[in-house]
This record gives structure tokens, sequence and C-alpha cells, in this order.
């Protein structure tokens, strides 16, 4: 569409641009072909899948019905039993074993993934969604608003965001809600820098200044040029930053359940400071079966993250 | 521009990041209720309380207004008044905030120096050998490797190597040599009398002179017995610490050899018939180092996090510890010390990373 209007403003002879849409459809067939990024792709798909499904089938894993789960808390021992190990009879809950208690590990690893796959996405999804908008703002006004904003990130970058991250919560007071706020907080720095930098590239080039001429407001040019421009980049850095966050947010969990803190939701990261103390009996699946779910998921997207970033880097596609 | 201005220059960009670091950190501060701030900034067991709470209201400028208040915390933060904190879980502690971080910090660098030197000298030379191979088996191998060791979690791989590698965790493992906890065993011996460069600290830490590194101390004192145990107790943490950081620099280092070797100055230097050794070092693995020296402050920052979490693995006791304890303990100038020292530790390293990038890249210099 703009692109035509180039054409006819210009008044010269360009090859016909490929649309959009063609253009998706031709990165994509290229992404078909990268194996390792196929295999980041669907392993991910199957994570959602599976946190979907149990989010609208919630009977389909029972997970809620684990009236059990609850001695998940360090605090009940009275009925610690030891866990028993992973075998393939009887039900598929008790695949990978249990965890002390006798909790079986698998349908609760799903259920805990639901839990951390959902505020994961919607960590990510909050600090894209204000990093891209306050980025590209900075980067296209230029001047003193991107001259506020970029220092206003360097500070957010000369935070270490684990610490930084407690230290919010600290003050907010420990709730689950106020892990993922503290997480959103520390979050959208990276997405402003990034989007801030590429805005600041495409506002100079040719499409944008004739756009300009034809008499565009700042706010059309700002959402049907810059923004989509600067998002490219922005899909590989959020592929790469689904595999850091749900890290972090194990870790604070970890944190929390190791030092011993009282009752919460099903975590990753809390179900594995469960299992530390009987790791060195010998009894390795309470901590080692959630972990590797864990690391499957991270390897799996950025995997995807690094066959996207091949993809849509025109300099790699030689 | 020379090296003299550019560094002079970042130095004077510090300024505007320490401001917002110490904004931060203060309104976090001023978000809380004014009576608990008065009353915890203050030696909970100091005689005449209500005239020293009324004394940490004005110290504080709690009751002057926001603008003042910050004015205050600057005060306060540059001449070390940091206020005080009650440690309970897992330290125990009572003191002011600074003289416990003094306590606790060096044992953070001596963690810190240990990992990132070695996980610099072993990530470059790998870095470079399976870059200039790439889909070579060394390079498929050093993927995975550091793909693996980058997505394991920092905390669990602490926890199983504690259990693989740490003494009397498994009894009649062969491979349980290291200890598991602490900075050194103090033995008997040790309790009694200990030695004159041990100054005897508080809350179960000990500090030694003159460099406060225990290692280093007891090298310099001539008590290798005591070093090579204190060295031990380095081991586990320092290794799951580089394992990580070595990942994340390999990962990048490698995807950056690959692009250098697609360039044109490449092409050009072996066409002209530049000996592989030198086209390897010379030409992609200096243009190659640039681009790792920037996210070697990113990855600096997500180490400070990992040390949180070794830390509280191997209850070993560095800032990291500390920064835990202080949460648990409810000790909110503690928490806020622990941040803002952290905040400068990372603010210091990326000085340090942006030097190293003017030093290796002239252009940026312009």
């Amino acid at each position: 569409m703009v692109q035509e209007t180039v054409v006819r403003n210009e008044g010269q002879l360009q090859p016909k641009r490929h649309s959009r849409f063609e253009n998706a459809n031709s990165t994509f067939r290229l992404f078909l072909k990268n194996r390792l990024a196929m295999v980041g792709l669907v392993i991910t798909v199957i994570y959602f899948a599976i946190a979907v499904l149990d989010s609208v089938y919630p009977q389909w894993l029972g997970v809620s019905n684990l009236s059990t789960a609850l001695n998940f808390i360090p605090g009940h021992s009275a009925n610690l039993a030891l866990p028993t190990a992973p075998s393939f009879s009887g039900s598929w809950w008790f695949w990978l074993g249990t965890t002390y208690s006798r909790i079986p590990i698998l349908p609760v690893v799903l259920g805990a993934l639901r839990i951390d796959l959902a505020y994961t996405v919607l960590i990510v999804f909050v600090g894209m969604s204000v990093g891209v908008i306050v980025g590209s703002i900075a980067g296209y006004f230029g001047g003193i608003v991107d001259e506020i904003v970029m220092r206003v990130t360097d500070v957010f970058f000369s935070l270490p965001f684990f610490v930084f991250a407690l230290a919010i919560v600290y003050v907010l007071g420990f709730s689950f809600t106020n892990v993922v706020l503290a997480l959103m907080i520390i979050w959208w720095p990276t997405y402003a820098r990034l989007s801030r930098g590429l805005a600041l590239e495409t506002k100079s080039l040719k499409y944008v200044e004739a756009s300009r001429a034809s008499g565009a407001s700042n706010f059309r040019i700002l959402v049907s040029h810059i923004i989509p421009n600067v998002l490219s980049p922005v899909y590989v850095q959020i592929s790469l930053d689904l595999g850091s966050v749900i890290q972090l947010f194990a870790a604070i969990f970890f944190l929390v359940g190791s030092l011993g803190a009282s009752a919460y939701p099903i975590e990753i990261g809390y179900m594995i400071s469960t299992g530390e103390s009987y790791l060195a009996q010998g009894i390795w699946w309470p901590v080692i079966i959630p972990s590797l779910f864990l690391l499957v998921f991270t390897v799996a997207v950025n995997l995807m993250g690094d066959g996207l970033r091949d993809v849509l880097d025109p300099k790699l596609r030689r | 521009m020379e090296l003299r201005f550019f560094i002079i220059r970042r130095l004077l960009l510090i300024i505007p990041t320490l401001i917002g670091l110490t904004i931060i950190v203060f309104v976090l501060m001023w978000s809380l209720p004014h009576t608990f701030l008065a009353s915890a900034f203050i030696n909970p067991k100091a005689p005449n309380r209500a005239q020293q709470i009324i004394n940490a209201e004005n110290a504080l400028g709690l009751n002057q207004g926001i603008v003042l208040g910050y004015l205050h915390y600057l005060g306060n933060t540059f001449t070390g008044n940091w206020g005080y904190m009650t440690l309970s879980n897992p330290i125990k502690y009572s003191g002011t905030v600074l003289s416990g971080i003094g306590l606790f910090f060096p044992n953070t660098i001596q963690l810190v120096i240990f990992a990132a030197v070695l996980s610099i000298l072993i990530s470059i030379p790998l870095g470079t050998y399976i870059g200039a191979r790439p889909n070579s088996l060394a390079d498929h191998l050093g993927r995975i490797f550091s793909l693996s060791f980058y997505a394991i979690p920092v905390f669990v791989l602490a926890i199983v190597f504690q259990v693989i590698f740490g003494q009397g965790v498994i009894a009649g493992n062969p491979l349980g040599i290291f200890p598991i906890s602490g900075t050194f065993t103090i033995t008997s011996q040790i309790a009694i009398s200990p030695p004159s460069w041990l100054i005897s600290g508080v809350g179960g830490v000990v500090l030694s002179k003159p460099t406060h590194l225990i290692v280093f101390d007891a090298l310099i004192a001539g008590d290798y017995s005591l070093a090579s145990n204190a060295f031990m107790h380095l081991v586990l943490p320092v290794l799951v610490l580089t394992l990580s950081l070595l990942a994340g620099i390999l990962r990048f280092l490698r995807a950056s050899m690959v692009d250098a070797a697609n360039s044109e100055y490449v092409k050009t230097a072996r066409s002209k018939g530049v000996p592989e050794g030198k086209v390897i070092k010379l030409h992609m693995r200096r243009n190659a180092l640039i681009p790792t020296v920037t996210v070697l402050g990113l990855l600096f920052a997500s180490l400070l996090g990992g040390v949180v979490l070794i830390e509280d693995v191997f209850d070993y006791p560095g800032i990291g510890y500390l920064a835990l304890s202080t949460i648990l303990s409810g000790s909110i100038f503690g928490v806020l010390g622990t941040t803002f020292l952290f905040g400068i530790v990372l603010i210091s390293a990326n000085l340090l990373v942006d030097i190293a990038y003017a030093i290796l890249d002239p252009r940026i210099r312009y």
C-alpha cells in the first residue's frame, strides 16, 4: 500500500514489491527449512498446547482436584512418605514417580507449567508492549524525550534484575501477583532500547519521509511504519525472553521454597526446592524431572529464537 | 578522540545513572510507612529509644516532603549512614548496614573474580576454536554444551553438583571431595587461638587481613593448609558460576565468529594469502570480540543474580546471602543497602566493559 504511494510520488519505475503477507510467507518457508528451529517451535507449541488444554479442561490433568497437592508445603510433615520412583505400571499420573507425601510428579509438573507459562507470557507481553511503545516514541521523536527514556533505561540496566526484583517484591509485600508485577517492571527496558535503535534507523528511510511529506500525522507514521518495522527483531527477543523469564520466575520461587516460606501455588522452582533435601538419598526425580521440563522449554525457545533471527536478518539470508 | 577523553566522558556519564539508581532505591524506601522506616533505621537496643526515633525521623527527613527526603537520602547514602540492620535468618548479625556489607562483600569478590577470570580464560580460546570451524564435530559439541548449560537453571546445577561432588553428602562417594558450605573449615585450633591475620568477625563471618580475600591472605601469611582448605571451599560455587557464565560467552562468541567469517574483510585477507592462523586470530577473533564484549555487561548482570542463588545453595557468606538474609529478616535498610550495592557493582562492571570496548574498537571513540 504505502510502497505504492512511494512509487507514485517519486514517479519512478520500481520493481513490484512483495506485500507484507507474501514476505511473511517466504520467511516462514525459510524457517521451515531450519530443522533445529522447527524442533524448537514444535516443542514450544506442545508446551503451550498442554497449558491451554489444562486451562480449558481442568479435569483432564485433575491437578485442581489433587487435594493431596496441598501437602507440598514443607510444613505439612505429618504425612511424610518416601517418594516412589518413576514406573510405567499403574496410572499415567505415576509414570514420573512421586514427590514426598506420594504426590504424583507428572500431573503436578504439567499443572505447574501451566502457571509458569501463563505468567511468563503475561510478563513478556506486557514488557514488550510497554517497551516497544516507549522505545518507538523515543526513537521517532528524538530530542529530550529520547534522552529521558534512554537515561531511565540506563538506570534499569544498571540494576541486577534478580536482586532488584527481590527488593521490589519485598517492598510490595510477598505475593504471587507482586512477583509478576516486579518482573514486569524490570522487563520493559530491554524492549525499549531495542525498538528505540530500530525506530531511529527506520525514521530516516525514504518511505517514511515520503509518508511525512504526503502529510501523514506522527501517530499514523508511528503506528503504520515505525512500529511494524521495529517488530521483527522484537519477535526474536520475545522468543529468547520466554526462556529467561520462566527461569527467573522459577528462581524466585526456588529461593522462596528453599528458605522455608509457606504456602504458594504449585510452581516449578518451588517443586525443585521441595525435592532438594531428598537428592542426597539418591531420590533424584523430584528435582531432576521438573528441572528437565524447564530445561527443555528453555532450549526450545532458544532454538526457535536463533532460527527466527537467522530468517529475519537479511544479512544472513545470503 | 583519545582514549583518555573517552574514559573521562564515560566517567561523567556515571553521574546520571547514579542519580537514577538512588532515585529508584529511594522510591522503594519512601513507599513504605514512615513510622516503620524511623524505627527500622536505628539500633533497636539503643537506650532512650523515643529520642532515637525522633533523631532518625530528622536524619531521614521523613516529615519534610519527598524532595527534601530524597536529598536527605542522598546525604545519608554518600556519608555512609546506611542505617541499622538486625538479621536473624539465616545469618545472625546486628550492626550497621555498611559494616555488615564490608564483612560479606570480600567473599563475593573472591567468588566472582575466580569465576570471571576462569570463564574468560576458557571461553575465548574455545570460542575461537569452534567458531573457526562451523558445523564440525567440535562445533556441534560446543553448541550442545553451551546451550544446555545456558538452559539449566543455575540453582539446579548448584544442588546437583553439591550432591555429586560434595564432601559427605553421599557416603563412600569417591567424587565427593569438596566441602559444600561456608568459606573455610574453622578447626578447633583456629577457634581457640586464631592467627593474628584473622580478625574474628560478627555473625559467623571471619575477616582476614590485609586483602580480606581469605585464600590470598592465607597464602600471604604462609598458612598453606588453610589456603588450600579455603580454596577447596571455593571450588564448587566457582565451578557452577563459571559454567553458567562460560556458556553465555561461548554462545555469543561462536555466533560472532561465524558472522566475521562471512565478512568481506576475511575473504580479502584469505584471497591475498594471509596464513589461516593469522586470519582467525587477527581478522576474525578480534572483530568477533567486539560484540561479545558488549554482551559481557548483560551477562554480568545475570551473573550477579546467579551469585544470589549459588550463595544460597552453598551457604556462602557473601552479599547475595546477605541480601537474602535481609529480606528474610525483614530488615528494610539492609534490603535497600544491598540493592544499592549490587547496583554500584554493576555500574562499575559496565564501566570496565565500555573501556575494554573502547580499547578493542577504536571506531567508537569517534
